[in-house]
């Protein structure tokens, strides 16, 4: 998986792993938006790096429905310096839901799903860039699009 | 910072693209969408042709192949014979049915699964051909691999005692 800095065009392969209890430390409210520590416990949390660095560049945390083989995104953020025009790199949200995406396969096989619950401005936006359709006041995304959206950030 | 100070600073798509922010619906809200959803699942679900569904249960065992080799240490739980079971099962293949396409007989292929014996060379190709490249000879070679580690870490006691006999002239540098 790779995200782009902006500034150079160079590609950079990043690493997601779980959030562990040092890493909220650096996890703030201001630079990381949420107040992630009521996450704890709640959902599966998750931080993207670039390899073999230890900043963190985005969080995503994740709940698990296995009756329905579906995980649910509760909350993504890029760190502050990667929200607007000015960000220094591409991709980041974009590899944390493929990276759901790849878990879901992982644990539910063929029929895995992904779903989140979005801002209602915001909706055409998920629904373009990353494939999902609608169900109901939620986005998902199953079957060929999920697979061809994994295979897009983790060819 | 709020989601309506946020918007004033970016624009919709901008949001998009860094977050995906908490939303609260109430308890017949959340009702109605969990209703909504499991619907649009359970149609997409029964449209869901039989390639399309193998396609993702080929894509979760590639992921979950690459996860084991990648890992520091084998695991007891995994083996070539348990991916290999896998993939026979996602296919949906009687094991005697299986053994034939890939030019071996059913005896032989238990032997692997029930890791009773090692598979040879030729194993790994023929799965990556089986697969259609879906599950690469590499990764089959790199499971292999993680058995032969554990295998050696459980019995290096035993084989360095058998094996010391044949060894002399011993180099006196340590690390």
């Amino acid at each position: 998986m790779v995200i782009v800095e902006l500034a150079t065009g160079q590609e950079l392969t990043v690493a997601i792993s779980p959030v562990e209890n040092k890493d909220f430390r650096q996890i703030t409210k201001k630079r990381y938006s949420f107040d992630w520590k009521m996450e704890r416990g709640v959902a599966d949390m998750f931080k993207l790096t670039i390899a073999n660095r230890s900043d963190i560049l985005g969080l995503v945390s994740v709940m698990d429905f296995p009756v329905e083989l579906r995980l649910q995104i509760r909350l993504i953020c890029a760190s502050k310096e990667n929200i607007g025009q000015g960000k220094q790199y591409a991709g980041i949200v974009g590899c944390l839901i493929a990276f759901v995406g790849n878990l879901a396969l992982k644990r539910f096989s063929g029929l895995a799903c992904i779903s989140l619950l979005p801002k209602t401005e915001l909706r055409v936006h998920y629904k373009r860039e990353y494939g999902m359709v609608d169900g109901g006041p939620q986005l998902y995304l199953d079957g060929a699009r999920l697979q061809a959206l994994v295979n897009k950030y983790l060819p | 910072m709020s989601y309506k100070k946020l918007l004033q600073e970016f624009t919709p798509e901008e949001l998009a693209e860094a977050f995906v922010f908490p939303m609260k619906l109430s308890p017949k809200q959340q009702r109605i969408a969990d209703q909504q959803l499991s619907e649009a699942l359970r149609l997409s679900r029964e449209k869901m042709t039989r390639q399309e569904r193998l396609a993702g249960s080929l894509m979760g065992l590639r992921f979950r192949m690459e996860d084991y080799f990648k890992s520091d240490k084998p695991n007891e739980d995994y083996s070539f014979g348990y991916f290999l079971k896998l993939y026979i099962q996602l296919l949906e293949r009687k094991r005697r049915e299986f053994a034939a396409e890939i030019g071996i007989n059913e005896t032989l292929l238990s032997q692997f699964i029930n890791r009773h014996r090692m598979p040879p060379d030729y194993m790994p190709i023929r799965l990556e051909l089986h697969s259609n490249n879906t599950l690469p000879a590499e990764h089959w070679l790199k499971i292999i691999e993680k058995d032969k580690e554990r295998e050696m870490l459980c019995n290096k006691a035993m084989m360095i005692k058998k094996e010391k006999k044949f060894v002399t002239g011993a180099i006196s540098v340590r690390l």
